[in-house]
């Protein structure tokens, strides 16, 4: 019973220890979802149950792994490491036992058996049996070092503050041993020998007050065993003093008659004690390996992570990979000596500086707010204009910032098939203001866009800012004559 | 069960659908690039709580061919009444239709029922020209609410919220990049005042999501403290045979050692870093650069990083006091009391006189180079013996709990973790000083820490955490 509280608490320490690896999101997936499975079958989701089912899952399809089975073992070795320790101070403590009880009980056929030194005896077992149970309860443990080095006490075995009552129990268990292997050497003796007991004191003290003193000794079996109390006959009868030659005046047999007093002193002060303390060293193990496990942190976790339900936001799925180049090949070109403007998309708002808008022959606006219908009736009146000339151009401006959406390609392919073939068409994203401040990162969606449309016909041009009168004077790059 | 809701992301083309969607599903492996046509298809991003749905988003492509679908639109309705059914129609008839894709990919979740959410870039000045757009979504009769992104510096909010409200119930301003977790919770809320039965999921979504933000934060906390437990008590060791003994000189030994040490001490600051953002779902923090600038100009053992994250000698002195006292009421307590509390008071000041006397020292860990005995030699290096390497990695290490628990999920930019100039611990209240202060104490000594003192000492670092969000956000 307290073993498997112990194992329950190794386990569970050990799996707190494995799960350090783990990442906080996955515990708490993984321990709601066994709380849930366990809501689902009305059952709760105890420490037990919680261990069962990551040993369970964690098998692996039935197999048993080489880290599952380590891991399920090392509780075990250091419960073994306790067992063998109890079992090497049980095999003491009979063996102590008899060699003890067969020392108090040596008797040549000379001297008689002193009981006041069984009695000492018994006194001194009691005291220590006590001061094992003050030393448990108080968690007083001089022999902590000894411990570490058997590697039972180590700093961060969970097993710490178990500690006392778990060497308490050890001891007890030895004296008890103890205790039952002198009562049974003292049978044995009894029946094999004639045994010859007496009491003797260097105290001057009568059999009346001897008697007494025997009487307070005999007082917990007085009802269950009277014949294991001793009468004033006795106690005066089988008086000795080692200097007497002999005490031949008693009767032999009365010599025999304490033995089941000798026996239910031996019970009472000696194993009675240390079976109480076992008793008591068990419900402390109980009562501390309980408090152990809900006080461990990890148990304050796993309740947290069990009570709270898990959050998905939503983050399985990644494209930051799939993003598109944005890399190109096209480049600015100079703007062509256009005598069309046309506004795409209220890009006529803010105005186009002078330097850009004038010289134009026809201005048309595009896009936007206007129908399919005006910008049909657009390309139709360009297209008018353009047949005439020998060059034919146009300058199609657009706000940088806005993107350039599958409406503008609708737009220029239209044009393309309505207008002469050798019509260029300069793409003129323009920003004001602020919006230039991004006007690089701009201009690649326009030089994208472009390099997608692939028409040689059609290129993006930077506005040029100078007057009219200036552009007139400048020599037109080679291309674009 | 009623249905969860669904909130379709639409709008023009690069106008921050995406961020959008990135900051509320906590999702930074969203493509987010300021390319038309980024996004090609719609894209579900349910919040579920224990795999209930509660609501979902949907980032959506944005509006290619608006005029041409408007036109269709018109061209196909009689009255008000048949809107929505023909742009479902729409939907069914041009869904193979390349030229349509990305309005059918948009338009699809409108048809069945999800809320609509209008994206607009409030950095660029309002225009009419995106009318088509807005008209069509009004076609679809969902409930809608307009949100205006700032994705550049300019703000022409004011003119678009009063564009905006023609054509949307609800109009909000909300900065992907930079609006705080409070304002996606607000956010959200809105959304699911777009609907009667909208409301609870939401409302039911903005607590599990602001529960989940203070776990966060605790298991943070936990991360932390952990790690400066382990990087205070850590040392590095070493056994020599004798031939090892007699090839390598003392000194190229704790040389050896010594790198080891350090090395080690950054691989465990690494993991913390990592740990901490995987918390916060940043998977793809771009701090690789960040980082070495960081360690090149304020590496976590210069003297530098002392100034900027350590703290000076009247702190340690106070917090030593306290430590010490600590220690010493151990001996007011095993007298009896009756040593009337002398105990304390001596304990207390031994351990300010040793916080002073080395608070401005950066003593080195002990370096212990062992005799040869039975043809083996040990050396160790470490604990660390000063206390200011703990207020260090304390500092760096909220530092950067600090901004990625601050970063949203939208952002790309590298992340900077500039040093603190100002001593903020030193407004952190007696009691977690003093905790913090004992633990250092006890991890130098090789002292192992029971449960509760690690439980105290997380609750000191969590202290330490709200201190320090107090003077980030008290900040010039």
């Amino acid at each position: 019973m307290a073993y498997s509280r112990l194992r329950r608490l190794l386990a569970f320490d050990r799996q707190i220890r494995r799960d350090g690896t783990q990442s906080p999101v996955f515990l708490h997936r993984r321990d709601r979802r066994f709380a849930l499975d366990c809501q689902d079958r009305n059952e709760t989701p105890s420490v037990d149950r919680w261990l069962v089912h990551l040993e369970r899952v964690g098998r692996m399809g039935g197999k048993d792994s080489h880290q599952s089975r380590l891991a399920a073992s090392a509780p075990e070795q250091t419960l073994i490491k306790w067992r063998r320790l109890l079992a090497t101070f049980a095999l003491f403590g009979v063996i102590f036992g008899i060699v003890a009880m067969a020392g108090l009980l040596y008797y040549e056929g000379g001297q008689r058996i002193n009981l006041t030194v069984l009695l000492a005896f018994a006194a001194l077992q009691s005291l220590l049996a006590l001061i094992t149970i003050v030393q448990s309860t108080v968690n007083w443990q001089p022999w902590r070092p000894v411990l570490r080095r058997l590697g039972l006490g180590g700093r961060e075995s969970p097993l710490k503050p178990l500690m006392p009552a778990l060497m308490a129990r050890v001891a007890h268990t030895g004296g008890v041993c103890f205790g039952l292997a002198g009562v049974a050497t003292l049978l044995v003796l009894v029946v094999i020998q004639d045994l010859a007991f007496g009491w003797s004191t260097t105290l001057s003290t009568s059999a009346e007050g001897y008697h007494q003193l025997l009487g307070t000794i005999a007082w917990p079996w007085q009802h269950l065993w009277p014949t294991a109390v001793p009468d004033l006959a006795l106690v005066d009868a089988t008086r000795f003093f080692r200097a007497e030659a002999s005490s031949g005046e008693a009767d032999p047999e009365l010599w025999g008659q304490w033995w089941p007093f000798a026996v239910m002193v031996w019970l009472v002060y000696v194993v009675m004690p240390r079976l109480a303390g076992l008793v008591l060293a068990q419900l402390q193990l109980h009562l501390r390996a309980r408090r152990a496990l809900a006080s461990h942190p990890g148990m304050v976790a796993l309740e947290y992570r069990m009570e709270t339900p898990t959050v998905d936001t939503g983050n399985q799925h990644h494209d930051a990979l799939d993003s598109p180049d944005e890399q190109t090949a096209a480049q600015c070109q100079a703007l062509p000596d256009s005598q069309i403007l046309i506004y795409w998309a209220g890009a006529d708002d803010p105005e186009l500086p002078d330097s850009l808008s004038a010289g134009h022959l026809l201005t048309e606006s595009a896009g936007g707010q206007r129908s399919l219908a005006d910008d049909e009736q657009a390309i139709e009146r360009c297209n008018d204009l353009l047949a005439k000339q020998a060059k034919p151009a146009v300058t199609l401006v657009t706000r940088a910032w806005e993107p350039p959406i599958a409406e503008l390609k609708d737009f220029i392919e239209a044009a393309r098939n309505h207008w002469p073939k050798k019509t260029r068409i300069a793409l003129l994203p323009f920003t004001s203001g602020a919006t230039q401040l991004n006007s690089l990162q701009q201009l690649g969606q326009w030089l994208r866009f472009v390099d997608r449309l692939n028409d040689e016909q059609v290129c993006v041009s930077q506005p040029d800012l100078r007057s009219p009168e200036s552009r007139a004077y400048e020599p037109k790059p080679e291309g674009l004559k | 069960m009623a249905e969860a809701p669904v909130f379709a992301v639409v709008g023009h083309p690069n106008k921050g659908k995406s961020s959008i969607v990135a900051t509320l599903s906590q999702n930074d492996a969203i493509a987010i690039a300021l390319e038309p046509g980024t996004t090609r298809k719609r894209q579900a991003y349910p919040l579920s709580v224990d795999g209930h749905r509660v609501y979902t988003l949907v980032d959506t492509p944005g509006f290619q061919r608006p005029r041409r679908v408007l036109e269709w639109l018109e061209a196909h309705s009689v009255s008000v009444s048949d809107r929505a059914e023909t742009v479902k129609a729409f939907v069914t008839q041009f869904q193979d239709d390349t030229r349509f894709a990305d309005e059918c990919e948009l338009l699809a979740p409108l048809t069945e029922g999800a809320g609509v959410i209008y994206v607009v870039d409030g950095s660029i000045p309002y225009s009419p020209q995106h009318e088509a757009e807005m008209t069509i979504l009004r076609w679809t009769g969902r409930p809608s609410l307009a949100l205006i992104n700032s994705i550049g510096p300019d703000d022409y909010s004011d003119t678009w919220q009063r564009a905006l409200g023609q054509f949307f119930q609800v109009v909000r301003r909300f900065d992907a990049v930079r609006a705080p977790f409070e304002q996606h919770l607000s956010l959200l809320k809105t959304f699911g005042q777009l609907e009667p039965e909208w409301e609870a999921p939401l409302n039911e979504a903005t607590r599990y999501l602001s529960e989940q933000r203070h776990q966060r934060r605790r298991e943070s906390a936990t991360l932390i403290a952990n790690t400066l437990e382990g990087m205070m008590s850590f040392r590095e060791q070493r056994t020599l045979t004798v031939q090892q003994v007699t090839e390598m000189s003392d000194q190229a030994l704790a040389d050896q050692l010594r790198d080891q040490w350090y090395k080690h001490q950054r691989k465990k600051e690494e993991h913390l870093r990592i740990a901490i953002e995987r918390l916060y779902q940043h998977n793809r923090v771009q701090r690789q650069e960040a980082e070495l600038v960081w360690h090149s100009e304020h590496d976590l053992f210069s003297e530098n990083s002392r100034a900027a994250w350590g703290v000076d000698r009247r702190y340690l002195a106070t917090a030593g006091f306290g430590a010490g006292a600590v220690s010493g009421v151990g001996i007011d307590a095993a007298t009896l009391g009756h040593s009337l509390g002398t105990g304390a008071l001596i304990g207390g000041l031994i351990g300010a006189a040793g916080s002073y006397y080395y608070g401005d020292r950066l003593a080195l860990p002990v370096l212990k180079i062992g005799v040869l005995k039975n043809g083996i030699r040990t050396a160790s290096f470490g604990p660390v013996q000063d206390s200011q390497f703990g207020y260090v990695v304390l500092g760096r290490a909220i530092n950067h709990w600090w901004h990625i628990s601050q970063r949203n999920h939208a952002g790309r930019e590298l992340l900077d973790l500039a040093p603190a100039d100002d001593h903020w611990m030193e407004s952190l209240d007696r009691r977690s000083r003093q905790t913090i202060h004992q633990v250092f104490d006890q991890c130098r000594k090789k002292r192992p820490l029971d449960d509760k003192t690690r439980q105290t000492f997380r609750d000191a670092i969590d202290a330490a955490m709200t201190e320090f969000d107090h003077w980030r956000l008290n900040q010039p």
